[in-house]
C-alpha cells in the first residue's frame, strides 16, 4: 500500500521542482546542515526519483532478508540464532529507512498540496479580477450607446433655414467665419438665433395683450355709456309719439312690424327685409318729395302672429315625417278612415301655408296699385304669390282684354319660361307622389304661383343640377334680384293696363295712335280695322297659314292669342296675333292671310311675306317712346298702312275692263324693286312717299 | 312637312328677334367657289354665308356653316365666283371677296365698286351679275334698267348698254358669240351684241297670245340660253324659244311665275313659286317636280365645278333661311341653314 502511495505522489513533486533540485541540495547542504536538522528542508535537497529506488532497495532488501531469516529458521540450528539476530538488525535499519522515506513522502504530499492550494488561489484572484474589468467594459460600452443615443431638445425646435439665418442673424450671433465649416457650432448659433427671435416675440405678445386689454376697457366703457342711453332713448321716445301722430310719421309702427317679422320663416323675412330696404331706397331716391309720403313700394304683414308662435312651439309639428306618423296614429286611433279623406288630410297638410304673409303693393305714375300678397309652403318649402290689379279709375273691361289682368296671367312669365305652374323645388315631386299629387298647377288658383322670381325675391334657390338637401334663404340672392324684378313688375303692369285701354278702342274698330307716333304713318290711311278678337291656343294652331310660327316654337300655350281682320274694299286681310306675356320687350308675332282675288299668305306671295316682316322683324323702328307701349297699335296700323300700299300697287290686269279697284294714291318712286318685285313698303316721313327698304 | 313639336325652351327677347329674323328670311343669291367645295348664299339681311359642301356631303355631315358676315347693308341680290374671287351685289354696288380669306373669320371686302348712277333719290339695286370670261369682264343690271361693262382687270366701266324701259331681272350669255340677253320687268328680252354695244334683237314676250298672262304682269324673271335656244318665264309663261327666228317654241305648263331657269343636260330645270324643282323635257313635258323646303325658291346652282365631283350636288334656295340640296336630281337630300 505505501508503495502504491508513493509512486503516485512522486511525479507531482518530481513536477514541481525537478530540475532546480541538484542546485538547492548542494547549497542547503553546506548552509543548513550544521544548525538544525529539518526534514521538511531535507525534502528539497532530495531527489525523489533516487527516493523511489532507494526505497525499491530496501524493500528488495527486506524481503531477502525475510527469506534468508524464513530459510535459517526452517533450517534450525543454534548459530542460527546469531544470524537471525544480525539479520534482524539489518532489517531493522532497512525499516527506519523504510519509515524516513514514508515520512519525507508525506511532507512531500502536504509541499505539493500547499503548492496547488497557492496556485489555484492566485488563479482565482486572476479570474475575478477579469470579471471585474469585463464588467466595467461592459458598463462604459452601455454608457457610450446611452450618449450616442441621446436626443437633444433642440432637434424638435423648427429652426429658420440656413440662408434665412445667414441673411437675417447679426454677425455676432451667425459669426459665419466659425460657424460655417463647423456644424455644432452652425447649431448653436442658430439656436441663439431662436432664441433671440422668441425673445423679441414674447415681447411683442405681451405688448398686444396690453393692448387688447386697453381695448376691452374702451369697449367697457362705451358698453356703459350705450346701455345709459337705452332709457334716455325711450323716454325721448315716448315723448315724441304725440308728435309722430300729428306729422303722419309712423315709425313706431314700422317697429311694430319689425317685431311682427321676426315670427315670418326665414323666405318671407328675407323678403320683408329686402323689399322694405329696396322701398325706403327708392322713396330716398326722390329727395325732393318728402319720404314716406309718396311711396312707390310698400310692405305690410299679414295673417296671425298668435298662429305662428304657436307653430314654433311643437317643433315637430312642421317636419314632414313627423306630419306622416301623426296621421299613422290618426289612424289607428280613429278606426281607419277611408283611405280618399287620409289622403286628402296628408294633402292638405302638405299645402299647408304659414300664417304669415306679406303683402307688397306697388304703385304704378297712374295711380294704379298692384297688390302682391306672399306665402310660404312650408312643407314644400317654396314660396308662392298672388296678385291683384287694382285701378284709379274704374274700367270697362273690354271682352278681349279678359286675361289681361286676371290674377292667374297677369305675372306669367315675367322672366322667359316662367310661367308658375310647376314646383321649383325639385324634391317635391317625391313629397307629391307619396300623397298622390299630380301636378301644383291644379293648386296653383287656390295657392298663388310659385313663380321662380318669387323664390329668387325670398332668396330660394333650386339649382337643378344638384337638389340639395336644405335649401337656406339668402339675403343676397333676393338683394340681386329685387330691383330688377320690380322693375318688370311695374313694366309688366303698366304694359298690361295700356293694353288694355287700346283693347277698348281696338274692339270699336279705332287703331289708337298717339301724337310721339304720328310720324310714323302716313295721313291718310285708308284701311280700316274691323274686328280684334281673342282666339283659343288650339284654334290659332289650327290656322292654315301659322305653321311656321307654330314650328319656330313661337306658339307657346302661355302667350295670348287674338285674330285682327283689316278691311279695305274687298280686300280682307287677317293677322292672327301672338302677344307674348312678355310685350313689350317681346314683340307681339304678325301671321297674316290676305283675302283678294284668291287667297294670299306669306306661302304663295312674297310680298305678304315681306308684309310680315315689316311688322315682325322691324318692329322697332314701331315702338315709339319708351316703354313702348304703342308697340300693339302702331303695328296695327302699319299694318293698315302696308295693305293700303300693297292693294294701290297691285300691276292692273289689262285684260279686265273698267277702272281699277284701288287707285294709286301714295307716291311711290318705284312699284317694284329686286328678284322677288318688293313693293315699296318703306315710308319716308317728312317727304311722305314711299320707297323699298 | 310634318308640324314640329313646339319647343319647350322658353324664349327672351334675343331668342324671339333671331326665330323671327330667320322666319323672314330669304336667301337671294347662291355661288360655288372656285374648288367646287364650298357653297356662298347671300340673304335680304345682306348677310353672306359660307357653307362646306365638302363636309356636309362627308360620312359624318357635319359643320356645314363655316361663318357669316354682314357683307351688304341691303339685300345680297347676286353673286357669281371668278376664279380667284366671289362678286356680290345688291343695293348700288358690287363688292369682291377673296374666296381664300372668305373662309377664315373677319373678311374684309377686297373691293368695291358702283356703276355710274343718273338717278340720286334712290339707289339703283343691281339684280343681275354676269361673267364674261372672253373679254375678263363683268356685266352688272338691275334698277336703272341698264346693263353696266366693268373691266375686271382695271375695275373701270368700260360700256353702258341702254334700252330697257323697266328695272332688269337678269341677264344670259351666249357662249360662242359674244352676245348678252337680258330680261326685265318691262316685259322684254333683249339681246346684245358687246363688240358693236348695240341691241341687236327685242322679243316683247307678253305680246304672244300664247305664252301672255295679264294677271301676272309682263315681267321676266329669268332667262338660261343654249345656242340658238332661250328659255325665259316670269309674269309669261315659262316658255322656250327659238332666237333666229324669235318664235316661241315650246310653252311648260307652270302657273306659277318662274324665278329661275338653267338648261341642265338635255333637261330645263325651273323654279319659283312653290315647294318644287321642275324638271322639263325639251317637248314641254314635266319630266320631275321635286319638293324642296321653302315655299318659294328665287336660285338654282348647279355645282359642276370639276375640281370638286364628290360635290356635284344642285342647290335650291328662296324665301327660308335653308339651302335645300339635291344630291342626284330626284330628290332632296337636306337643307344647310343660316
Amino acid at each position: 500500500m505505501s508503495s502504491e502511495s508513493s509512486k503516485k505522489r512522486k511525479p507531482k513533486v518530481i513536477r514541481s521542482d525537478g530540475a532546480p533540485a541538484e542546485g538547492k541540495r548542494n547549497r542547503s547542504d553546506t548552509e543548513q546542515e550544521g544548525k538544525y536538522y529539518s526534514e521538511e528542508a531535507e525534502v528539497d535537497l532530495r531527489d525523489p526519483g533516487r527516493d523511489y529506488e532507494l526505497y525499491k532497495y530496501t524493500c528488495q532488501e527486506l524481503q531477502r532478508l525475510m527469506a534468508e531469516i524464513q530459510d535459517l529458521k526452517s533450517r534450525g540450528g543454534k548459530d542460527v540464532a546469531i544470524e537471525i539476530e544480525e539479520r534482524r538488525i539489518q532489517s531493522c535499519v532497512h525499516f527506519m529507512t523504510l519509515k524516513k522515506l514514508n515520512r519525507l513522502a508525506h511532507i512531500r504530499l502536504k509541499k505539493g498540496r500547499d503548492q496547488t492550494h497557492e496556485a489555484k488561489q492566485k488563479v482565482d484572484a486572476y479570474h475575478l479580477q477579469l470579471q471585474n474589468l469585463l464588467y466595467e467594459v461592459m458598463h462604459l460600452q452601455k454608457e457610450i450607446t446611452k450618449c450616442l443615443e441621446f436626443k437633444s431638445k433642440h432637434e424638435e425646435i423648427d429652426l429658420v433655414s440656413l440662408e434665412e439665418f445667414y441673411k437675417e442673424a447679426p454677425p455676432d450671433i451667425s459669426k459665419a467665419e466659425v460657424t460655417m465649416g463647423d456644424p455644432h457650432q452652425q447649431t448653436l448659433a442658430r439656436l441663439d438665433w431662436e432664441l433671440e427671435q422668441r425673445k423679441r416675440l414674447a415681447e411683442k405678445y405681451r405688448e398686444c395683450l396690453s393692448n387688447k386689454e386697453k381695448i376691452l376697457k374702451e369697449i367697457e366703457v362705451k358698453k356703459e355709456y350705450l346701455s345709459s342711453l337705452q332709457p334716455r332713448l325711450n323716454s325721448i321716445m315716448q315723448a315724441s309719439l304725440p308728435v309722430q301722430e300729428y306729422l303722419f310719421m309712423p315709425f313706431d309702427q314700422a317697429h311694430k312690424q319689425y317685431e311682427t317679422a321676426r315670427h315670418l320663416p326665414p323666405p318671407l323675412y328675407v323678403l320683408f327685409v329686402q323689399a322694405t330696404a329696396y322701398g325706403q331706397a327708392c322713396a330716398h331716391m326722390k329727395s325732393s318729395q318728402p319720404p314716406r309720403q309718396d311711396k312707390t313700394l310698400s310692405v305690410a304683414i299679414e295673417g296671425s302672429v298668435d298662429e305662428a308662435k304657436a307653430l314654433f312651439k311643437p317643433p315637430e309639428d312642421s317636419q314632414d315625417d313627423e306630419s306622416d306618423s301623426d296621421a299613422e296614429e290618426e289612424q289607428t286611433t280613429r278606426r281607419r278612415p277611408t283611405l280618399g279623406v287620409q289622403l286628402d288630410d296628408k294633402r292638405k297638410e302638405m299645402l299647408k301655408r304659414h300664417p304669415l304673409s306679406v303683402m307688397l303693393d306697388l304703385k304704378c305714375k297712374d295711380d294704379s296699385v298692384l297688390h302682391l300678397t306672399f306665402y310660404y309652403l312650408m312643407n314644400l318649402n317654396i314660396m308662392t304669390v298672388k296678385a291683384k290689379v287694382t285701378t284709379a279709375m274704374e274700367l270697362i273691361t273690354p271682352i278681349s282684354a279678359g286675361d289681361l289682368l286676371s290674377p292667374d296671367s297677369v305675372l306669367s312669365c315675367l322672366y322667359p319660361g316662367d310661367h308658375g305652374k310647376k314646383t321649383p323645388n325639385p324634391a317635391n315631386q317625391y313629397q307629391f307622389d307619396k300623397v298622390g299629387i299630380l301636378t301644383l298647377s291644379d293648386y296653383v288658383l287656390e295657392l298663388g304661383h310659385p313663380y321662380l322670381w318669387v323664390q329668387k325675391l325670398g332668396g330660394l334657390h333650386f339649382p337643378k343640377e344638384q337638389p340639395q338637401q336644405t335649401v337656406i334663404a339668402d339675403h343676397s340672392l333676393s338683394a340681386s334680384h329685387m330691383e330688377t324684378t320690380m322693375k318688370l313688375l311695374k313694366t309688366r303692369v303698366q304694359s298690361r293696363l295700356a293694353l288694355h285701354k287700346q283693347f277698348a278702342s281696338l274692339e270699336h274698330g279705332i287703331v289708337p295712335v298717339t301724337s310721339d307716333c304720328q310720324y310714323l304713318f302716313p295721313a291718310k290711311v285708308v284701311s280700316r280695322l274691323v274686328k280684334w278678337v281673342t282666339v283659343a291656343h288650339e284654334d290659332y294652331m289650327e290656322l292654315h297659314f301659322t305653321k311656321d310660327i307654330v314650328d319656330a316654337g313661337l306658339a307657346g300655350d302661355t302667350n295670348l292669342y287674338y285674330m285682327a281682320l283689316i278691311e279695305r274694299g274687298t280686300a280682307k286681310l287677317q293677322a292672327a296675333v301672338v302677344l307674348n306675356p312678355g310685350y313689350s320687350s317681346i314683340p307681339p308675332v304678325f301671321q297674316l292671310c290676305l283675302n283678294w282675288k284668291g287667297e294670299k299668305t306669306n306661302s304663295n306671295d312674297d310680298n305678304i311675306r315681306a308684309m310680315e316682316g315689316e311688322v315682325n322683324v322691324c318692329y322697332k323702328e314701331l315702338c315709339g317712346p319708351w316703354p313702348s307701349h304703342q308697340l300693339l297699335t302702331n303695328q296695327l296700323q302699319r299694318l293698315c298702312v302696308l295693305l293700303d300700299v300693297y292693294l294701290e300697287t297691285e300691276s292692273h290686269d289689262d285684260s279686265v275692263e273698267g277702272p281699277k279697284e284701288f287707285p294709286q294714291e301714295k307716291m311711290c318712286l318705284r312699284l317694284f324693286r329686286g328678284p322677288s318685285r318688293m313693293k315699296p313698303f318703306k315710308y319716308n316721313h317728312p317727304q311722305g312717299f314711299f320707297s323699298h327698304r | 312637312m310634318e308640324r314640329a313639336v313646339p319647343l319647350a325652351v322658353p324664349l327672351g327677347q334675343t331668342e324671339v328677334f333671331q326665330a323671327l329674323q330667320r322666319l323672314h328670311m330669304t336667301i337671294f343669291s347662291q355661288s360655288v367657289s372656285p374648288c367646287g367645295k364650298f357653297l356662298a348664299a347671300g340673304n335680304n339681311y345682306g348677310q353672306i354665308a359660307i357653307f362646306s359642301l365638302s363636309s356636309a356631303l362627308s360620312s359624318e355631315a357635319k359643320e356645314e356653316i363655316l361663318h357669316f358676315s354682314l357683307a351688304h347693308d341691303g339685300p345680297v341680290y347676286s353673286m357669281v365666283s371668278t376664279d380667284r374671287h366671289l362678286l356680290s351685289a345688291g343695293d348700288g354696288e358690287v363688292k369682291a371677296w377673296l374666296w381664300a380669306e372668305m373662309l377664315k373669320k373677319g373678311c374684309k371686302e377686297l373691293w368695291r365698286r358702283q356703276p355710274p348712277y343718273r338717278t340720286s333719290l334712290e339707289v339703283p339695286e343691281i339684280n343681275a351679275l354676269l361673267l364674261v370670261p372672253k373679254e375678263n369682264s363683268l356685266i352688272l343690271a338691275g334698277g336703272d334698267c341698264q346693263l353696266h361693262t366693268m373691266d375686271l382687270e382695271t375695275g373701270t366701266f368700260t360700256r353702258v348698254l341702254r334700252g330697257h324701259t323697266d328695272y332688269i331681272h337678269c341677264l344670259a350669255l351666249r357662249e360662242r358669240s359674244p352676245e348678252v340677253l337680258s330680261g326685265g320687268e318691262d316685259g322684254a328680252v333683249r339681246l346684245w351684241d358687246l363688240r358693236t354695244a348695240k341691241e341687236v334683237q327685242t322679243i316683247e314676250v307678253y305680246k304672244h297670245e300664247e305664252c301672255s298672262r295679264p294677271h301676272n304682269g309682263r315681267w321676266i324673271g329669268c332667262l338660261a340660253t343654249d345656242s340658238d335656244w332661250m328659255v325665259c318665264g316670269g309674269g309669261p309663261a315659262l316658255t322656250l324659244w327659238h332666237l333666229r327666228s324669235s318664235t316661241p317654241t315650246t310653252i311648260f305648263p307652270i302657273r306659277a311665275p318662274q324665278k329661275h331657269v338653267t338648261f341642265y343636260q338635255d333637261l330645263i330645270l325651273s323654279a319659283g313659286q312653290g315647294r318644287c324643282v321642275n324638271q322639263w323635257q325639251l317637248s314641254g313635258e314635266l319630266k320631275a317636280q321635286v319638293p324642296g323646303s321653302s315655299p318659294g325658291l328665287l336660285s338654282l346652282s348647279l355645282n359642276q365645278q370639276p375640281a370638286a365631283p364628290e360635290c356635284k350636288v344642285l342647290t335650291a334656295a328662296g324665301n327660308s333661311c335653308r339651302v335645300d340640296v339635291f344630291t342626284n336630281l330626284g330628290y332632296r337630300a337636306f337643307s344647310l341653314s343660316f
